[in-house]
């Protein structure tokens, strides 16, 4: 029964997109952008080249999961200075992490919230908790369980990039995801 | 606390006739045409390394007072080191503009330093001071806090300051800790390690706890530290923010932002936590309260009209009024102890975060001038007259109300976030 839900889950999301897409400024083009995740195949090029065997199976959709992992975490949402709006680069990279979530029930994600050096650390501690925020609403708006997320704001403590023009500023404003309870 | 051992013996009559114990004069510091007094303080008589560290320390105090400026030693006609001051030289002080002269000595006895000092008053050639001060020769700084408040009280009838503290967030590496010192820098070390990110502390009025922000459970939760004891305990572990601690004038509750119900939102708490208090509701970020001494209003930043400016919330109605409007940045703000000014965190004109002071009811704002490199995070001292704030180059300084000078009072960088206690006895 859960297999079936499972087909259907990039139906529903995909559909969710094209409604939320239809009313952002953005045209429909965009939503064709909208991956699905790899299956497990395509990621595993090297598969028919080794010896057949349950184990290594298991170790190659291990690496492959890995992979998609890195993926997910690896992706951040950006922010405008002193906005915790999503912008449509922000929904869309969020609409494939909640299909990616959809996939893989068993995971949960910290959404962590953070800022450019700018302003002040009392205030950039509460923005970063909206930003963290707008994205866990997002992904709950995506139709994932609220109790999958959760988040963290550190504020402008823990900058990418430490530089102090808009380019780092630029990356430092964002929200990062971590992969947890695999 | 070191206190002083032995202080205040007094010396009178040691002097040759022209020169009598003078009277306090009281001069409005807050008048327009108060101009700083002008203070002359040859070296000091005694061991070079004990006397020269003692004058420093009276040097950065005198400045840190922001009533009294030190006329350039080179200038001096008598440069010392002097342990006293003559009647016949009276004249040679007049001549070069001191309204005071400070002469000092500084002799070891033991593991103990004995600092006597006078000084006179030049436009009534009379000693206002004279008096020797004892304490262990490792902490001399702290003879210095007790002229110098005692100097302020002679000569203008103010309050001391000088036996306050000034906590901060030192950054070591990547890790952060407590860190505190007398409010003018001496005496300075850490008091609590984090290990990870700490935030926001704030020193209770009686300067006996400390109240700050850390992640030691992967979250930003409020912590209290007991100076008494040394241990640390939970205020608050809600899901999301728990950030922003400032104490009531009674030391008894804080007020803090929390974001448990959805945003950030400003709640009254008990010490421990409890009898929590939700004091405002708005869709936007609220955050950064501090109560008046009086407990009848709290200042607080809002986003709430789009972006950070400031707001007085009226405790006893919950009534919420705008007090900021010059600006499109305005945060941190902080209640003087006085009650009669709030100074907070403003990007001014020259794209740049200086520090601001204004009145509570929104009237005389003025941005005050501090480093011009990025200034945050003011804190009053004790008497309400000076602040104390960060600086983008990682140092605290202390500035004055009047915005007439800026003393730096760390060194070498990774401070941020200072906190001014009340006087501690």
């Amino acid at each position: 029964m859960s297999k079936t839900y499972r087909a259907l889950w990039p139906i529903i999301v995909l559909s969710l997109v094209l409604f939320m897409a239809g009313c952002a400024k953005k045209g429909v083009e965009q939503v064709e952008e909208v991956t699905p995740p790899p299956s497990q195949e395509t990621a595993a090029p090297g598969m028919d080249m080794t010896m057949p065997g349950t184990e290594q199976v298991e170790v190659t959709e291990q690496a492959a999961m890995d992979a998609e992992i890195a993926n997910f975490q690896d992706k951040d949402i950006y922010y405008d200075f002193d906005k915790f709006n999503l912008t449509p680069d922000a929904r869309k990279i969020l609409a494939e992490k909640a299909s990616f979530l959809n996939v893989h029930p068993e995971i949960k994600v910290k959404v962590e919230g953070h800022c450019d050096e700018r302003g002040t650390r009392e205030y950039n501690l509460a923005l970063g908790e909206r930003r963290a925020k707008a994205a866990m609403d997002y992904l709950i708006f995506l139709g994932i369980n609220p109790m999958r997320i959760s988040t963290i704001s550190y504020g402008e403590e823990r900058p990418l990039d430490p530089g102090h023009n808009e380019e780092a500023w630029t990356k430092n404003r964002r929200a990062h995801f971590l992969v947890s309870g695999n | 606390m070191k206190r002083i051992i032995a202080s205040a013996v007094i010396l009178l009559c040691l002097f040759s006739s022209a020169l009598y114990a003078a009277n306090p004069i009281h001069i409005d510091i807050q008048a327009r045409s108060f101009k700083k007094l002008k203070v002359a303080m040859p070296a000091f008589w005694g061991p070079a390394d004990l006397a020269g560290q003692v004058w420093d320390v009276c040097a950065r105090d005198l400045a840190i007072t922001g009533v009294f400026s030190l006329i350039e030693p080179k200038g001096y006609i008598h440069p010392g080191p002097l342990r006293r001051i003559e009647a016949g030289t009276l004249k040679d002080w007049s001549l070069i503009g001191a309204d005071y002269v400070i002469a000092g000595e500084i002799s070891r006895q033991g593991t103990l330093a004995a600092f006597t000092v006078q000084v006179v008053e030049i436009a009534t050639s009379k000693i206002l001071l004279s008096t020797t001060y004892t304490t262990s020769a490792d902490s001399a700084y702290l003879t210095v806090h007790t002229f110098m408040d005692a100097m302020m009280e002679r000569a203008l009838g103010l309050d001391g300051i000088f036996s306050s503290k000034i906590v901060a967030i030192q950054k070591v590496g990547e890790k952060k800790q407590l860190y505190s010192s007398w409010c003018d820098g001496t005496g300075g070390k850490a008091i609590k390690g984090g290990g990870d990110l700490m935030l926001n502390p704030a020193w209770s009025p009686d300067g006996r706890k400390i109240a700050f922000v850390s992640y030691w459970k992967n979250n930003p939760d409020l912590y209290i530290l007991d100076l008494a004891t040394y241990k640390v305990g939970m205020i608050s572990s809600e899901k999301g923010i728990n950030s922003t601690p400032s104490f009531d004038a009674t030391g008894t509750k804080i007020v803090c932002t929390l974001s448990r119900d959805g945003n950030p939102e400003i709640y009254q708490l008990g010490l421990d936590g409890k009898n929590s208090l939700r004091l405002t509701d708005s869709w936007a970020t609220d955050t950064s309260p501090s109560l008046a001494p009086d407990g009848k209003s709290m200042v607080f930043c809002s986003s709430r009209a789009g972006a950070p400016q400031i707001y007085i919330l009226d405790m006893p109605s919950k009534k919420v009024e705008r007090i900021s409007f010059t600006g499109t940045y305005n945060t941190e703000p902080v209640f003087s102890p006085k009650g009669d000014l709030i100074a907070f965190t403003h990007l001014a004109e020259d794209r740049r975060y200086h520090v601001a002071i204004i009145r509570p009811d929104g009237s005389k704002m003025k941005v005050l001038a501090g480093t011009g490199r990025g200034d945050e995070s003011p804190t009053f001292s004790p008497d309400g007259r000076l602040v104390a704030f960060g600086s983008s180059d990682g140092n605290i300084y202390i500035t004055d109300i009047f915005d007439t000078m800026t003393v730096q009072i760390t060194k070498g960088g990774g401070f941020s976030e200072p906190s001014w206690s009340g006087l501690i006895k």
